[in-house]
């Protein structure tokens, strides 16, 4: 039933924060084409965050679905303070995370920088067992450090946006990248670590 | 020596940042932040490459269930609200206003009573803040006193005169009798 068709989303440019606005309004004022254009503008992207949180295509649909309805609910609410993008991400970052923690074990926080020395990741993995490893041990990142190494790498969203989406700061932003990062090198590093993780 | 890199630092070599002249002579002389930044650059690169097969949805489809969900939710909070006046609300006001009916008819039946009732004297031992003044009604209401009154203000004269003409009316009673 559902089939992959070939619609086009709008690129998302800072110009379009002004005509996000206009859409909001007429659809505030009951002009349902606005929805269709609101919805045609983020709906890949914020699918594209839920379905790397839970891989399969279903639950992403079931997550961004409540993206949308939580998004166009309190749509009144929104204040403008950011953009409609960031405001998007930020509700799908928050219930995806929520999700995740609701149908995950506990994720242990990686907090302390060790700077131990280790070789190279290539040396010691081969190349294909080495990438389905590496995405089973970003998996195991604790979710927020996830959200964030995904809206950084897969969406490529800067650091001031992603800042503006969790609500800290760029520094902090830039330190959980370290930290997720330096997660992931553990757990390269350690095999015991990554078979209890698994 | 100067300090190690902070992971801010390392988050931007790994972005390409163009490090400070102190920062860079710090890592060239530093095995370990050296040794450490190489072995992020090398996660981070696979991180990168990894690409991930996302299979999606019928968009058409996807936006008409969010329409209908939004539609069915926002009828189930009207129903809701509906409900809440119909049933709860309303038998809540109509008790409460013939409460409030109950509390106004008992206050104006007692306001009316005290009305009617003379002023109560004042606990013993309590002295009113002001010198209270011995009513109209009251001295009015004491016929025996304001006689006694009368006649305490009598002079001799007159006194003798009232006792005659008492003493003349029994006469003509006992007479008639």
């Amino acid at each position: 039933m559902m089939e992959r068709t070939v619609t086009a989303s709008m690129p998302m440019t800072l110009g379009n924060s002004d005509a996000d606005a206009e859409l909001v309004e007429r659809y505030l004022a009951g002009d349902m084409t606005a929805f269709d254009e609101l919805m045609i503008r983020y709906e890949r992207q914020i699918y594209r965050v839920c379905y790397r949180f839970v891989e399969n295509r279903e639950d992403a649909m079931d997550l961004a679905q409540e993206v949308f309805i939580k998004a166009f609910e309190h749509l009144g609410a929104f204040r403008r303070e950011s953009s409609l993008k960031t405001w998007l991400y930020r509700i799908a970052m928050n219930h995806c995370i929520n999700h995740v923690k609701k149908h995950s074990p506990e994720f242990i926080e990686v907090n302390e920088y060790t700077g131990s020395v280790r070789a190279s990741v290539q040396s010691q993995l081969e190349e294909r067992e080495q990438r389905e490893q590496f995405r089973r041990l970003v998996k195991q990142l604790p979710p927020k450090q996830k959200a964030i190494l995904e809206l950084r790498i897969n969406e490529q969203l800067s650091y001031e946006e992603i800042a503006k989406i969790s609500g800290r700061s760029v520094s902090t932003i830039k330190a959980s990248v370290f930290f997720a990062l330096e997660k992931l090198r553990k757990l390269v590093k350690d095999p015991n670590l990554r078979k209890a993780r698994s | 020596m100067f300090r190690h890199l902070k992971a801010e630092d390392f988050v931007n070599l790994i972005e390409g940042v163009e490090l400070t002249a102190k920062h860079q002579a710090h890592i060239d002389s530093c095995a370990r932040c050296r040794a450490t930044w190489e072995s992020m650059r090398t996660v981070h690169a696979e991180i990168t490459s990894l690409e991930t097969d996302i299979s999606e949805p019928d968009w058409t489809q996807f936006r008409s269930s969010v329409r209908d969900e939004l539609l069915s939710r926002s009828i189930q909070r009207d129903s809701v609200v509906r409900r809440w006046t119909g049933w709860a609300i309303r038998p809540a006001v109509a008790w409460a206003l013939s409460m409030l009916m109950a509390i106004g008819i008992t206050t104006v039946t007692v306001l009316w009573k005290i009305d009617g009732r003379a002023p109560t004297p004042a606990p013993a031992g309590v002295e009113p803040a002001i010198p209270v003044e011995p009513a109209a009604e009251v001295i009015e209401s004491g016929p025996e006193k304001s006689l006694f009154d009368d006649v305490v203000s009598l002079g001799e004269e007159e006194q003798e005169q009232l006792r005659q003409m008492l003493e003349s009316a029994a006469k003509g009673a006992a007479y008639r009798q």
